[in-house]
């Protein structure tokens, strides 16, 4: 199939590629005057670093309110939250059979919760545990919208060209704990949710990059499902949990990348112009993205719910608390009603999440013990479809390298934080 | 092929109407899109690759590229340039070419070289290259009947005659008579 | 006068003269090689990578990398005392 016949070799060098294109182009194309347009002294402000970073933070400043008012503030509050509270949960308490006790009423609708030793019907979607109920708020009522609002903005900025120009800006502080400019993409697709976060370490060069990248992924970035609850219940610590997920994988990853083997080599990377965006091609990157997450999230929520419930039903749930306990109320210093939803969150984070945020909301636990539950949540486990992912972008070795990461992390990262905690005497 | 952000992707949906998605930022499209069109009667495959700025892969994504390259020795590259940047364009180009690849050239982004006064002359960047090239911009579908028409006059082209077209047209005006591609 | 590449200050053109026999191939896909007007775009704090213009278009390089490209800057006032030239 290949030419090898005469007297040039092939494939030619670099210089000889180029002395080609030299004598072709000189025959065939013309540069004609050309000014520097508004549009490219744009271009190049927004990457250059004393113009380029406070754009950037608007940018970011932008997205974060955009997403908490469209997907928080509009559609779960304003409407999921009336519908699923007021509505929906109400009248599958009056008409499905059973009633409280129940053991397939409490694995579908309500397991309820003890109050002052009665047991005492939910009411919200967020602590009813059931399939019906969490299971279908939790990724319709809350997650859809916050993925949703994510991943708009998020194609926006894809299809302006603005990604490349913010992957420059961070390069600086992420070839520090060897990664690339480029990294930040799977990191912000992550928040959108891990499972196309991971797939898109892809753009990284190395093996020691994409490891890197894939554990500090799986460890310290929070999914849009997270977040959107997260944002739900416990909007005044949000702050406070983002810096500390920061600091995490900046911290983590540059120990990460001083233990690892392997080359972490510089960036190089194009830096395409400005364009308008078509509605066309956001419209199908946000449907595609959206469904594909919806097919991924919704049966593992609903199966989480179910999980999780059977859990609490059969005791396996008081039994896993008890040994598992006193090492996190010890650790981590949680209270004892804290240590189930932590433990239920290695099935679903987003159903964790709501209940801590409701025994925060009954003063069960303080700010701070919410807080460092959320942190916990967020570091350690990623959920299910990001494990099995994990497994198949990575080699055995490195997925046990990731698991390993993972565990120490949890440990240590989450004393910290208790000590810290302890230190500043709000624990 | 082509690099990223050329607007293979936009080729791609425009000559087979898939869905597929078309992103800005480099590698995004790793999971490569297949998709049939019809041409002269027949269904044909269509891939669409990852964006590479050349055939020496430096990340994952140009990887796949360029073993998807390399696992399909028969077919027909489309080899989609920005014409507003054709020299790295064409050193991707004949970097396919030289492996001997039947090609067809789009020169896409067309409106943007003429808005940057770029003058490109085709009709002779064709003859010198041997293969088809044809001026295209794929947001307003301009040029695409001419591109599917010419797939069918894809053929591979000898870089030694590349270069004694090249030289010779150099040399001096008259000569180019001699060799006709 | 020769330097690095990145040791060109921001908004400095040249030309490239030499680029690391390693690095050829890697750059060579976006439009950089030996004899080609560059200009220096940005430069990021803190030892970032810089941004370069090659046939108005915008490529980032880590800074080790601008490191082994060497430029000839300020040919402008080369060529005026043209015969003086110096090595």
């Amino acid at each position: 199939m290949q030419v090898k016949k005469g007297v040039v070799k092939v494939p030619l060098s670099v210089d000889e590629r180029w002395d080609l294109i030299e004598k072709i182009t000189k025959q065939t194309v013309e540069f004609g005057a050309y000014k520097h347009t508004l549009k490219d002294a744009i271009a190049e402000l927004t990457v250059k670093p004393l113009t380029g970073i406070p754009v950037a933070i608007a940018v970011l400043y932008g997205f974060w309110s955009f997403f908490c008012d469209f997907a928080g503030t509009l559609f779960t509050d304003g409407f999921m939250v009336k519908i699923f509270d007021e509505h929906w949960l109400p009248w599958l308490q009056s008409v499905f059979p059973g009633g409280l006790g129940d053991p397939l009423y409490a694995l579908m609708v309500d397991a309820g919760h003890l109050e002052n030793g009665v047991l005492v019907p939910s009411d919200n979607c967020f602590e009813a545990f059931g399939v019906l109920t969490s299971g279908l708020f939790v990724p319709f009522g809350v997650v859809l919208w916050a993925v949703l609002a994510f991943y708009l903005v998020f194609a926006f900025l894809e299809d302006i060209g603005y990604l490349p120009r913010l992957a420059v800006l961070v390069d600086t502080v992420l070839h520090k704990i060897g990664l690339h400019g480029y990294a930040i993409v799977p990191t912000f697709l992550s928040l959108g949710c891990n499972v196309p976060g991971v797939m898109a370490t892809r753009v990284l060069e190395t093996r020691k990059q994409r490891f890197l990248m894939i554990t500090l992924l799986g460890i310290f970035i929070p999914c849009g499902a997270q977040i959107g609850i997260m944002q739900d219940l416990v909007p005044e610590l949000m702050g406070w949990i983002f810096l500390t997920l920061a600091i995490g994988y900046l911290g983590f990853g540059y120990i990460l990348n001083k233990i690892v083997p392997g080359e972490s080599p510089e960036i190089i990377m194009d830096v395409p112009p400005y364009r308008m965006p078509a509605l066309r091609n956001i419209a199908r990157k946000l449907w595609i993205r959206t469904s594909r997450f919806l097919l991924v999230a919704v049966p593992f929520v609903l199966l989480g719910c179910l999980i999780v419930g059977l859990m609490y039903l059969t005791g396996a749930m008081d039994w896993l608390a008890s040994v598992l306990g006193p090492l996190l109320m010890v650790w981590f210093g949680v209270p004892k009603e804290a240590v189930a939803p932590l433990i239920a969150g290695f099935l679903r984070k987003d159903l964790a999440v709501g209940v801590l945020g409701g025994l925060m909301e009954r003063g069960v636990m303080t700010h701070f013990q919410v807080f460092t539950s959320v942190v916990l949540l967020s570091i350690y486990f990623p959920c299910l479809a990001t494990f099995a992912l994990m497994l198949k972008e990575e080699n055995w070795k490195e997925f046990l390298g990731s698991l390993a990461s993972l565990v120490v992390v949890v440990f240590v990262y989450g004393g910290l934080i208790h000590l810290v905690g302890l230190m500043l005497g709000v624990a | 092929m082509g690099h990223p952000n050329v607007g293979k992707s936009v080729f791609f949906n425009r000559l087979t109407g898939a869905k597929v998605f078309e992103s800005n930022y480099p590698g995004t499209t790793v999971d490569f899109m297949k998709g049939w069109m019809r041409l002269g009667g027949e269904d044909v495959e269509l891939i669409d690759v990852p964006g590479t700025f050349s055939l020496e892969p430096k990340d994952k994504a140009e990887e796949v590229a360029v073993k998807m390259l390399t696992e399909n020795k028969d077919s027909v590259v489309v080899c989609v340039l920005d014409a507003s940047k054709v020299e790295r364009g064409l050193y991707l180009a004949l970097e396919i070419i030289e492996r001997g690849y039947p090609v067809v050239v789009a020169l896409n982004m067309w409106d943007v070289a003429e808005d940057k006064n770029i003058r490109i002359d085709v009709e002779k960047l064709e003859r010198i290259l041997g293969v088809p090239v044809v001026p295209t911009t794929a947001i307003s579908g301009e040029g695409f009947k001419e591109l599917v028409s010419k797939l069918k006059e894809a053929r591979p082209a000898k870089i030694e005659e590349i270069i004694e077209r090249a030289g010779a047209g150099k040399e001096g005006g008259g000569e180019s008579a001699a060799v006709s591609g | 006068m020769e330097k690095k590449l990145s040791e060109m200050d921001f908004d400095e053109e040249g030309t490239v003269k030499e680029i690391d026999e390693n690095l050829k191939k890697q750059v060579a896909g976006m439009g950089i090689r030996v004899g080609k007007n560059i200009r220096m775009a940005t430069k990021q704090p803190i030892k970032g990578p810089v941004v370069v213009e090659v046939d108005k278009s915008l490529t980032s390089l880590g800074l080790g990398i601008a490191e082994k490209i060497i430029v000839e800057v300020g040919q402008d006032e080369n060529l005026i005392d043209g015969a003086s030239e110096r090595g």
